[in-house]
């Protein structure tokens, strides 16, 4: 097999005809977080063209997915974006499931706690879409507000499924272990701290004729764009196209909660902000339903030995179970053949997942669809004729993460 | 579990899609090569406005050997509310490609987001779209050679080595008792003759 590949492009500085060149805006840019390289063209300030480079941080996950057992790919697909840890992780899950035909089956209870995760981490996710796109702009001290607030949701993962930034807490078949004692009081304490958090925030940007100016009206994408160039998340919805595949889709039981699809018309980088910013109050929304919902006792794995290991009280008890536990460490569990699509919203947008199953224990073919990939793709047509200065907002707006996009 | 080389194909069926059990996830539709250009370019005149995904996997076992594989939603940039959108339509097209000359035509002019990952499926499978204004890789770096998601490609070993290293390096390699082989072997045997 020979190679393929065309000669690199190189980012030296060249001048072309006319007045425009060539520069390289990163690998070692602080606002590209050190894993994009932009190849500008430009023409003194303005932007002509852009090509991203990305790739910087590929570690083949979906290639060690599919030499994994079903279970263990579930820990690698949790690192691809990981600023939301349990989008993938669920999205897999339920792309399983799914494949598995046991999706009706699963206890409520779990599903309930999917969701509980699923809008914790929206809202941490934009905690640090926020800090950090806030100190590309220079503003410092809104880091400190929203790292505070999501320290309290990492806390909570933590208690929950052990680790701080990637619990694998979700399971095919449900979740791992109840929630633990405390738990709920830890979260009574964080849906109660939100409102006043939010309200900070929002006095810190929302007004500040600063943040407005470096915002409105900058990085504009409009919907029929928006939609050619597949994009999806708050950067649709900041366009005014109102899809959510929560609401499109449902998944969790999702149809049965109240919230709101947050949209905005004007697709500029102020409007991305204010979507976000109300997406983590719907989230907020949520999770006080789904606290309610966290009340009522009940299983949270599927009772399911083919899938999920027995209760480790019924092994001394139980050769079956200890049987049933030993094959499913030793060996995993069987996935019957055919392939499913299955999405979920992330924080950033669609993210799916086509999984392949070709009856064995390893996923066959995990394809992942990622929302930074697509999201940041569209750079192409947002930077075109904007200044080099605003490129920073574009990168921030759209809020890649390259664990996702470069996998 | 560290391993060397890429484990066999477990369940042993050839052609998975076609032994899916009822899912309702999308509409799902199978092209030959040949028609898919007119397919697609139909479907785009249909208001299919989205092309949410394009992938490929690869079934070395079966012909055509690869499916390449294109998610469509139609979803309208006018759709201003929830109720307005509803449950927009999927659509998967699966397009078979013969291994020995892996090309199909690109789809950039209908949709500008096939971009990049047409440059992934070409970077990781080797799959030329024909026609595609800048195929480069795009994940791996422009020098590397092989597509890693074949089902061929090994996981690890050292035909994986991206560098001839050292033969001290390769223990572990040696105690598992796997020969070096490819661009390795050469290097090793370079490196005895000049020691």
């Amino acid at each position: 097999m020979s190679s393929l590949s065309t000669q690199p492009l190189t980012p030296e500085i060249v001048s072309r005809e006319g007045n425009s060149m060539v520069l390289s805006m990163g690998p070692q840019h602080p606002s590209t977080h050190g894993v994009l390289q932009l190849v500008l063209e430009i023409e003194g300030e303005n932007v002509v063209n852009v090509d991203p480079e990305i790739g910087y941080l590929h570690t083949g996950i979906e290639k060690t997915a599919e030499n994994l057992f079903w279970s263990q790919a579930q820990t690698v697909i949790e690192r691809m974006d990981y600023l939301a840890p349990e989008s993938n992780s669920l999205c897999y899950v339920l792309a399983a499931e799914k494949l598995l035909g046991i999706t009706d089956r699963i206890p409520s209870r779990a599903q309930v706690i999917r969701v509980l995760f699923a809008e914790l981490t929206r809202i941490a996710s934009h905690c640090v879409w926020l800090g950090t796109h806030c100190i590309d702009l220079g503003a410092l001290s809104v880091f400190f507000y929203a790292f505070d607030l999501r320290e309290n949701i990492l806390d909570l993962q933590e208690e929950a499924g052990g680790a701080r930034m990637h619990p694998n807490y979700l399971r095919i078949g449900g979740c791992n272990g109840d929630l633990p004692e405390g738990f709920l009081a830890k979260l009574d304490a964080l849906i109660e701290k939100f409102p006043g958090r939010m309200a900070d925030l929002r006095g810190l940007l929302q007004a500040n004729p600063i943040f407005q100016d470096r915002t409105i009206g900058i990085a504009n994408l409009s919907a029929s764009d928006a939609v050619a160039w597949n994009v999806t998340g708050p950067s649709l919805r900041a366009t005014g196209v109102a899809y959510d595949v929560r609401r499109a889709f449902p998944y969790c039981g999702y149809e049965s909660y109240e919230f709101d699809v947050p949209t905005r018309t004007d697709g500029d980088a102020y409007a991305r902000f204010l979507v976000r910013l109300e997406e983590m109050e719907q989230a907020h929304r949520i999770l006080q339903q789904v606290r309610k919902r966290l009340d009522a006792p009940g299983p949270v794995m599927i009772d399911d030995p083919k899938v999920a290991a027995p209760p480790k009280e019924t092994i001394a008890l139980s050769m079956e179970a200890l049987i049933h536990h030993f094959k499913i460490v030793s060996e995993g569990f069987r996935v019957p053949p055919g392939d499913v699509y299955q999405s979920v919203e992330s924080p950033r947008g669609e993210l799916g997942f086509y999984l392949v199953s070709d009856g064995g224990n390893r996923p066959y073919r995990v394809r992942t669809r990622p929302p930074s990939l697509y999201n940041l793709q569209a750079i192409k047509a947002i930077a075109r004729g904007n200044l080099i200065a605003d490129l920073v907002v574009t990168i921030g707006s759209l809020d890649p993460v390259f664990g996702e996009v470069d996998r | 579990m560290p391993s060397t080389q890429t484990p066999p194909i477990a369940g042993g069926a050839i052609d998975p899609p076609s032994l899916r059990p009822p899912i309702a996830d999308a509409r799902i539709e199978r092209v030959d090569a040949a028609r898919l250009r007119a397919r697609l370019e139909e479907l785009h005149a249909q208001g299919w406005t989205m092309l949410l995904d394009l992938g490929a996997a690869d079934y070395p076992l079966r012909a055509p050997r690869f499916d390449v594989v294109y998610h469509l939603l139609k979803l309208s940039p006018a759709a201003r509310t929830v109720a307005e959108v509803g449950t927009p339509e999927r659509l998967r097209l699966l397009c078979g490609v013969e291994a020995g000359d892996a090309r199909l035509p690109t789809t950039t002019d209908l949709w500008p987001s096939a971009n990049w990952a047409e440059r992934e499926v070409f970077d990781l499978f080797g799959i030329v779209f024909d026609g595609h204004p800048d195929l480069r890789r795009i994940q791996m770096p422009h020098t590397w050679e092989g597509h890693p998601l074949r089902k061929d490609y090994p996981l690890r070993g050292p035909a994986r080595e991206r560098s001839p290293r050292p033969a001290f390096a390769l223990k572990s390699n040696v105690q598992a008792g796997v020969p070096p082989s490819g661009d390795t072997l050469a290097a090793l045997q370079e490196q005895r003759k000049k020691s």
